[in-house]
């Protein structure tokens, strides 16, 4: 056992200063992403993550940053010093290659260095879920996309600004290639903005305080995520846990759906855990496959979302945990040129859940149920033509208005606006007036669905159903819906959410059923309705307390017979005639039986 | 001629702090809050005010021109949950907005957490149909048998009062405008906040919280300000009387009676504006230690820090605020003993009302200003000038079974008590320090409250900060605020339009609609024309961005060549937030804002004189010192007996009528000129903080 812990002494309000002042940072960085972005996924959805990084490639800090984007950073910015010599200030790299460690495509990442007293430092760095990217189809997600050359376009690891300045050859690939070109370069340049105020204020972090002290900072910082990840594996119990989820069905992909298997070996002594994802299958032909920057990602994930979340996800806490993959697997090292447009979401979720579903099974209280996945219609890809103010422009955008629900765990209910296992509860719910506004789309609805929460003694989080037509001409939406045939499973007796779905509602009103990876053409007659997943239920339901079965009631996510049926508890009407209540002594007999 | 007056009173939790400048120069008056009918501490502080100056109450508010009033009725109400029953009507279709939010902000890794409940419950919503579009146009006609349907349903629940907020009011008012007199036809007692009225913003989750938390304070704030107003106006006051707002401004009675969400914080905002004028220094963190909670809020670069996400319980307040943090550490605040056996501190407080156990009003529970006594801190004949008794006995009675519980002899729990509020307060500093990467040692802290000088010379010590400031008027420092802040009235309305398009008719009907808004408020408000100053401000986007940003502009009307320059300055603001710009696209304006601005001259120049006039030492007392662990006789001091210049070393107590400041080992207090107490700490080193 190596002797970590005893870092370079630093003065403990001067620690606690440095690491805030990075989060910081990086929440000025995001903060710009954020607003000064142009597509709805980024500015609304918040589909971005910032993060600063060692020029020797350790993850110093991430804030409230999407765990997929940001949690195997380190491969992003390797290749950048791997390929290129004279790394200079000013320069500036823009990567979107799942084969040059990036998540997926869409995932278009610009690495700035940053230097001081002419000594490279830092990597600052701003990944932005584009809302297109020149493929075949007006969609960044193509589950049927077997090889990279069905994806659209590439930037692999290229330098796209020299002293600060674009290269316009560079930009004109992207600009030629992907739809709505000005909303695409207004969204890279809110990535530059992002970068270089992350490069501003570093240097203004090392001015202030010397290289000395900052650089004795950073190995503290490091050895304290090492100690906190530490003393969290030592409390866990000792041995090795399997389990399995399994990928709904693709037709001509993966026809009988794609099991993925983790296996968590803990060991309290050595304060190691190892997440081996080698016993998984082969790469299937379609766009499915996770990237490594995925996999590896997702290890630490499942790991990560059962220690102590105060625990500082660097690369002191990650070295802790050991991912074990596979070339030429699923979930592991593609093989080029594999399919990965999809790499985030789907198959990821389920390694996601996976992997978190072997601490439940360590036992009481340990684990979480399987969380609800990605993405039914609710997070469909839609594009269409915008005619609304006389000149026709087109469009295409990511709506987030109908995320999964979240998984249960002990001593609370999954979290409701938790969208999938890969993105940490952190992306923002789309503004319908938002959405509205910038997009010739009507937002019909959008409620959390009864009866559709996995049951327990602490219950997955219901589904939101909503339906959405467009108010100018056909439509396209596509997405990908993981989730319809195998739900999110509950643990310890808890019962599976319900499946997702998507309708194609025509002006009659007669609603009927879509394919789950699809694109629906919509015409200005027809709403498409979804419902997400809803999460998996953590202990045995007939253990709820009887007061969170009747609020469940009255906030409208239960009904009175399932109240009965599933729960054992009787409510009633009070006087008002509209609140429920407690029947006490029918739900001890229910209770009794 | 006789003098006249101007007064602020802001009511805390537990005191009222009557500040009045006029007369005999500033004076400073504390009473204790009157809780629920916190009106009658409002009538009792104008009354001890008056006799200070000699005068009936009559003659006293006749002479007076300006009343400025914190007040903390609607913060009370919100964060005990003491509010009216909402009923909210939405969207068909859209029923979860409050539940949704715009997905609350979480930890990324941490899944041991509960949703958080929304402001108004799902069956206290009800979804009427009808439907504009972005637009503007009429998709749905407003379905008026849904708006019936669910003022009976609100009957039967019962709600107190309702909120209605429907998709795209800001652009098309007349469904909101519609429901509304619907239910005036059928209830017409019921209080309705309008979303489109109050908060003229896109974004639906925002606009309908505000909306709804502006129907829970309607009936609280309403019935207060009558009955204040009436007690007021029934003595002889004559002159404008205005409340302090959330956003660093004022409003008359009457707008904040419709728009009682601008109340919440009222009083603490004023604290900042009060350091503001205390000192130049750019960076400040100023703190204000009350009875029932210690807030905090930081002066960057010379300027107050608005945000547009503040926080209130589990939500968002809607609406840009002073961003002023509060927690439960007052002088008030309850100390007792967790199953764990920890000493916690609040954030229960005794508040006014029995107040500590050394108040002798049936308080029996051990508060910090009770451990205060116990240390020495505090004299027990000499508190608040004589005006209240403390009974140390009380205070030794309220502690004793804390300190068998803990196994500590008396004075030792009394200490922990007070270490442990300390903590409270710095986790509090930090949080608004340190969380946004700021060192709060580069900082100059302006400490506020009667309290606080107990306090603040331990804490400067844990956190390493080498100046710190009590102001003469610390004991009221947010009143102090309200007299040396200017008049603010600010007025919004959205007009959206692009640079390729400008609209400049609707633009300037817009903007003069504003200007007379502007107008009217400083009418109201009592200001001089030639006191008036306005400024102006668009809010805007690139298009498909979708978060404006405010651009200040030179006046109305707009005409044709001043397009290029709007457009030039969003460019230019855009570039200096976010490092970029994109001159060749088209930029998008949403909101325009005119901020009305009645200067008040800078009237509290009020020196101290150079020699004093009467001998400042008061012979000593003992006082627990912590590195000691034991009790040692300090010199005592008369604070108002201290010429400018006057240097005091610790340990020492410096005693006033209205706070005790005590100074440790190692610092050294300075009076300024004008009377406040400067505490240079540079005689010892920091100790650092673990």
């Amino acid at each position: 056992m190596s002797a970590a812990g005893q870092g370079p002494d630093i003065d403990p309000i001067l620690m606690a200063v440095l690491s805030r002042r990075l989060e910081a940072i990086i929440r000025e960085m995001s903060n710009t992403v954020m607003r000064a972005s142009r597509s709805a996924v980024i500015t609304n959805a918040r589909d971005m993550s910032c993060g600063i990084l060692t020029y020797d490639h350790r993850l110093i800090c991430v804030e409230e940053a999407m765990p997929i984007h940001v949690s195997a950073l380190d491969l992003t910015t390797r290749p950048i010093t791997e390929l290129f010599d004279a790394i200079k200030e000013g320069d500036a790299f823009f990567n979107n290659s799942p084969y040059l460690g990036v998540t997926h495509h869409a995932d278009m990442t610009l690495c700035v260095p940053v230097f001081a007293e002419g000594k490279p430092l830092f990597w600052v760095l701003a990944r932005s879920h584009h809302a297109d990217v020149g493929a075949p189809e007006p969609t960044t997600y193509l589950p049927f996309a077997g090889t990279l050359y069905q994806e659209g376009v590439h930037f692999p690891c290229v330098r796209i600004q020299e002293d600060f300045h674009d290269k316009e050859d560079i930009v004109r690939i992207g600009r030629h290639k992907i739809r709505s070109p000005d909303v695409w370069y207004g969204d890279y340049r809110a990535q530059v903005g992002a970068c270089r105020i992350g490069e501003r204020r570093l240097k203004e972090l090392v001015e202030r305080y010397g290289i000395g002290t900052v650089r004795k900072f950073v190995e503290a910082w490091m050895d304290y995520g090492e100690r906190r990840v530490m003393a969290a594996i030592q409390e866990l119990p000792a041995g090795t846990w399997r389990h399995t989820s399994t990928h709904d069905p693709i037709p001509g992909v993966a026809d009988t759906g794609i099991p993925i298997t983790a296996e968590v070996t803990v060991d309290p002594k050595a304060a190691r855990i190892t997440v081996d994802l080698q016993d998984n299958p082969d790469c299937v032909p379609g766009g499915v496959n996770l990237s490594e920057a995925c996999a590896k990602g997702s290890g630490l994930i499942g790991v990560f979302y059962n220690l102590d979340a105060t625990i500082p996800h660097n690369a002191g806490s990650a070295g802790r945990i050991d991912v074990r993959l596979r070339d030429g697997c699923v979930v592991g090292r593609p093989t080029f040129p594999a399919g990965t447009s999809v790499a985030t979401t789907n198959v990821n979720d389920r390694l996601i859940n996976a992997v978190q579903c072997c601490f439940a099974k360590m036992g009481v209280p340990h684990g979480l149920a399987e969380g609800g996945g990605d993405f039914s219609s609710g997070m469909g890809v839609v594009s269409g033509i915008d005619a609304r103010d006389g000149n026709p422009v087109p469009y295409v955008n990511q709506f987030c208005v109908g995320l999964s629900g979240g998984p249960g765990t002990h001593g609370h209910d999954g979290w409701l606006t938790y969208e999938a296992p890969n993105g940490g509860g952190v992306l923002v719910l789309d503004s319908i007036e938002v959405d509205e506004a910038q997009y010739p789309i009507l937002m019909e609805s959008r409620r959390i669905a009864q009866d559709t929460m996995g049951a327990g003694q602490w219950n997955g989080a219901p589904a939101t159903a909503g339906s959405y037509r467009s108010l100018s001409g056909d439509c396209s939406v596509f997405y990908c819906s993981d989730g319809d045939t195998n739900p999110a499973a509950g643990v310890f007796g808890g019962h599976a959410g319900t499946p997702s779905g998507n309708w194609r509602r025509p002006s009659n009103g007669e609603e009927e059923p879509l394919p789950s990876f699809h694109e629906a053409r919509l015409s200005a007659d027809d709403a498409i309705v979804y419902r997400s997943v809803a999460g998996g239920g953590y202990g045995d339901p007939h253990e709820r307390d009887p007061e969170s079965v009747a609020e469940d009631a009255n906030r409208g996510w239960l009904s009175v017979t399932r109240a009965h049926e599933v729960y054992k508890v009787a409510l009633e009407k009070t006087t008002n005639g509209i609140d429920y209540l407690v029947n006490e002594a029918d739900t001890t007999k229910l209770r009794e039986r | 001629m006789a003098s006249r007056y101007s007064i602020c009173i802001d009511i805390g939790g537990t005191f009222t702090d009557c500040v009045v400048v006029g007369g005999r120069g500033l004076e400073i008056h504390k009473t204790a809050s009157t809780p629920p009918d916190f009106e009658h501490g409002f009538m009792d502080a104008l009354t001890l005010a008056a006799s200070a100056e000699g005068l009936k109450l009559d003659e006293f508010l006749r002479a007076t021109d300006t009343i400025v009033h914190g007040t903390t009725v609607s913060t009370n109400a919100l964060v005990e949950g003491r509010t009216a029953r909402v009923g909210l009507i939405c969207n068909a279709g859209h029923p979860d907005i409050l539940t949704l939010r715009e997905a609350p902000r979480k930890r990324a890794f941490d899944w041991k957490l509960d949703y958080p409940r929304p402001f108004v419950a799902r069956n206290r919503t009800c979804e009427v149909r009808g439907r504009f579009d972005a637009r503007g146009n009429e998709l749905e006609p407003l379905h008026e048998k849904d708006v019936r349907d669910a003022v009976t349903y609100f009957k039967a629940c019962p709600v107190d009062a309702v909120a209605v907020s429907l998709l795209w009011s800001v652009i098309a008012p007349d469904h909101e405008r519609r429901v509304r007199e619907i239910i005036k036809e059928l209830w017409p007692e019921a209080p309705v906040t309008l979303g489109h009225e109050l908060n003229p913003i896109p974004r639906e989750y925002r606009r309908t919280i505000s909306a709804a938390i502006d129907a829970s304070l309607s009936g609280i704030m309403r019935a207060y300000l009558e009955r204040l107003e009436g007690a007021v106006r029934e003595a002889g006051f004559t002159g404008s009387l205005l409340v302090a707002n959330c956003i660093g401004g004022m409003m008359t009675v009457g707008e904040i009676a419709r728009q009682p969400i601008y109340s919440v914080m009222s009083g603490p905002t004023l604290a900042p504006v009060a350091a503001q004028s205390l000192d130049a220094a750019p960076d400040m963190v100023v703190i204000d230690m009350g009875g029932t909670t210690f807030d905090v809020s930081a002066i960057r670069d010379g300027n107050l820090i608005v945000t547009t996400e503040a926080p209130i319980n589990d939500d968002l307040l809607g609406l840009p605020k002073i961003d002023v943090r509060s927690v439960g550490a007052g002088g008030g605040s309850i100390a007792w003993v967790d199953a764990g056996g920890l000493l916690r501190i609040g954030p229960e407080s005794a508040g006014a009302d029995p107040g500590p156990a050394c108040y002798g009003r049936g308080g029996r529970r051990p508060t910090v200003t009770d451990a205060n006594l116990v240390l020495g801190m505090l004299d027990a004949e000499n508190f608040l000038g004589g005006r209240v008794a403390l009974d140390p006995a009380a205070a030794k009675a309220a502690i004793q079974p804390l300190a068998e519980s803990l196994g500590l002899a008396l004075a030792e729990t009394a200490y922990a008590i007070h270490v442990t509020s300390n903590e409270n307060m710095i986790a509090a500093i930090e949080d608004i320090t340190v969380n946004e990467g700021l060192d709060p040692r580069d900082s100059f802290v302006v400490a506020g409250g009667g309290a606080i000088g107990c306090h603040i010379g331990e804490m400067a010590q844990t956190l390493g900060i080498s100046r710190f400031m009590l102001p003469r008027m610390a004991a009221g420092l947010s009143a102090h605020g309200g007299l040396v802040s200017d008049i603010r009235g600010e007025a919004s309305a959205t007009c959206p339009t692009s640079d390729r398009e400008f609209a400049l008719g609707p633009v300037n009907e817009t903007l003069s609609r504003l200007r007379a808004e502007g107008e009217d408020f400083l009418d109201r408000a009592g200001v001089a024309s030639e006191a008036r100053s306005f400024s102006h401000s668009f809010q805007a986007r690139y298009k498909y961005q979708s978060w404006e940003i405010d651009v200040p502009f030179d006046g109305a009307p707009i005409v044709e060549t001043d397009i290029l320059s709007l457009s030039a300055a969003f460019h230019r603001m855009h570039e200096r937030i976010y490092t970029i710009k994109n001159e060749a696209d088209e930029v998008e304006f949403t909101t325009w804002t005119v901020r009305a601005v009645g200067l008040r001259n800078a009237m509290l120049a009020d020196r101290v004189p150079a020699v004093s006039t009467s001998p400042a030492e008061r012979g000593s007392r003992a006082v627990f010192i912590g590195a000691e662990r034991a009790y040692r006789n300090v010199p005592v001091y008369d604070i108002e007996a201290l010429a400018a210049g006057a240097v005091i070393d610790g340990p020492a107590a410096l005693d006033s009528r209205t706070t005790t400041v005590f100074l440790h080992s190692g610092q050294r207090a300075i009076i300024d000129e004008a009377g406040n107490c400067r505490v240079d700490f540079s005689l010892v080193q920091a100790t650092g903080h673990a």
